[in-house]
């Protein structure tokens, strides 16, 4: 089945995907740190009935896997396909995750809340992301009764998330605004507005791959469209900011020659480590929103970000590889898929 | 140790994260942990651990008989201010009183906006409701919008006889 990642969204050469979490707790449960193992059983029980009552097992195509008959490679492959949070695996008694076909709705269960509904679209497109959460919760609701008080919102564990439980997040590839300093200045001036803008994975603060992830932090006293098109906003100011950095960058020779030159690599190597491949690819992105390459698009660049990720990787091919397998693999793979 | 994030300061908030297929583990300071997204009640407001407990809660020193315990899943309002974590959704009517400051710290004076559960998406509470179709009343009337004024008496009547006999059970 198609993923939701190989298709092409809005404003696609800057935004990688949009992404919509709305955090909900049951009222008749304690919350996650106070719960014992039949709680669990019994938030796990009462959502998947639910799920069942309102037909959106069969509507999404919801798929049920319970955390603890994963591999941890397969765990990690979920965080890397952006379905779960590292937080949520590095603890995966009782925990699991409602998943559909083409993994673009999912629900997170146990985890810092008992249901985190989430929904992924390709682009920025927070108005298809929010209809499907959305619908999904709404759905939900009419067979769960959600810990809600009218002044503070849907009631979560943590104070901070207090409000309307709303998480929306965008990905978004800046190799432009990180080599001129640009994405740096945005994250320390976006603060105060309560948004925030970090680096994508690990812990440096200049992402190989230069993906961004920006975020809402405030989800109370701002009504969920509020806080969408504050998001919206500054996407576009940011969009605007990296396709102007982009067009000058774009001139000088030297980077044009890098541009080309990363996807001879990737067509050539024979040996890829995830390291290289994040630098090639982004500079690949780079070179198709600049028109200098033209013979592939998004859709498979965002394949092969997503499918040769280490985790992912090794659970697609379905083998135990060592470090120079995986790396031989991921060459050959990258081959593959550019051929076509 | 010192924050991973900005060098800085001493960590005190350890954040799992996925490096090259691996799980593993960093560091970060109070305010990079706010900044990044991954704050907590004594994060958000700024405060150690200890400087939270000792300087709003002089009931610490109560005896334990006293203690107020929250009905449903047993946590003091202590437990609560240690791990920043409140235990379930009677603990914010238990211990209302005293969790509404450190709210109004974090959030400001805001209230809930937005989606309520159990209505559509536009639905907002019965109250709020009224007072904006009256002040829309008031503006049809102003612009001389008899028609629009009528239905939106008759709307807030309705609204207005629900409101009633709510009261009455
Ligand atoms: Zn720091
Ligand atoms: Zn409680």
């Amino acid at each position: 089945m198609e993923k939701w990642y190989e298709k092409t969204g809005p404003e696609n050469d800057v935004v990688l995907s949009t992404c919509i979490r709305l955090n909900r707790n049951l009222r008749d449960y304690p919350f996650s740190e106070k719960m014992s193992r039949s709680h669990q059983a019994a938030v796990t029980k009462c959502v998947l009935q639910a799920s069942k009552d309102s037909c959106i097992l069969d509507r999404f195509q919801l798929q049920y896997l319970p955390m603890e008959q994963l591999t941890k490679t397969e765990m990690v492959s979920l965080v890397e396909l952006q379905l779960a949070n590292p937080e949520f695996i590095s603890v995966p008694e009782g925990r699991g995750v409602l998943l559909s076909g083409d993994e673009s709705v999912s629900i997170l269960l146990n985890g810092e809340n008992h249901l985190q509904v989430q929904a992924n679209e390709a682009g920025l497109d927070f108005e298809k992301a929010y209809r499907a959460a959305d619908e999904l919760d709404s759905l939900l609701e009419k067979n769960l009764t959600f810990a809600f008080d009218e002044t503070l919102g849907y009631l979560t564990q943590n104070p901070m998330n207090l409000g309307t439980g709303l998480s929306a997040s965008l990905s978004l590839h800046l190799p432009a605004l990180q080599e001129n300093g640009g994405a740096a200045r945005i994250s320390a001036s976006l603060a105060p507005l309560g948004l925030s803008l970090r680096a994508g994975g690990g812990k440096g603060s200049e992402p190989k791959g230069a993906v961004y992830y920006l975020s809402n932090r405030v989800s109370l006293g701002l009504s969920e469209s509020e806080a969408i098109s504050n998001l919206q906003n500054i996407a576009m100011q940011i969009i605007t900011q990296e396709r102007a950095a982009r067009d000058e960058l774009v001139q000088e020779l030297e980077v044009q020659d890098t541009i080309c030159r990363s996807l001879g690599i990737l067509k050539s190597a024979r040996i890829m480590s995830y390291e290289e491949f994040q630098g090639l690819i982004s500079n690949v992105r780079f070179g198709i929103s600049a028109g200098l390459i033209t013979e592939i698009g998004y859709e498979i660049v965002e394949r092969l970000s997503f499918e040769m990720q280490p985790a992912t990787l090794l659970v697609m091919s379905g083998k135990k590889l060592t470090v120079n397998e995986r790396r031989s693999l991921r060459a050959q793979k990258i081959k593959e898929i550019l051929k076509n | 140790m010192l924050c991973e994030s900005c060098g800085v300061f001493p960590a005190t908030t350890h954040v799992k994260t996925i490096i090259n297929g691996e799980l593993s583990e960093y560091c970060l300071c109070a305010q990079c942990a706010q900044k990044l997204g991954y704050g907590n009640l004594t994060t958000g407001l700024g405060l150690s651990v200890g400087s939270l407990l000792g300087g709003f809660f002089s009931h610490m020193e109560r005896p334990e008989a006293d203690v107020v315990r929250c009905k449903f899943c047993g946590s003091t309002f202590d437990d609560i201010a240690r791990s920043g974590k409140v235990g379930c959704a009677e603990c914010y009517h238990t211990f209302y009183n005293r969790l509404i400051p450190l709210i109004q710290q974090i959030h400001g004076n805001a209230k809930h906006r937005g989606k309520v559960p159990g209505g559509s998406q536009l639905s907002v509470n019965p109250q709020t409701q009224l007072s904006v179709m009256r002040s829309e009343l008031r503006k049809a009337i102003d612009s001389e919008n008899f028609e629009h004024a009528a239905e939106l008496r008759d709307r807030i009547r309705a609204l207005e006889g629900e409101g009633q006999n709510g009261k009455m059970v």
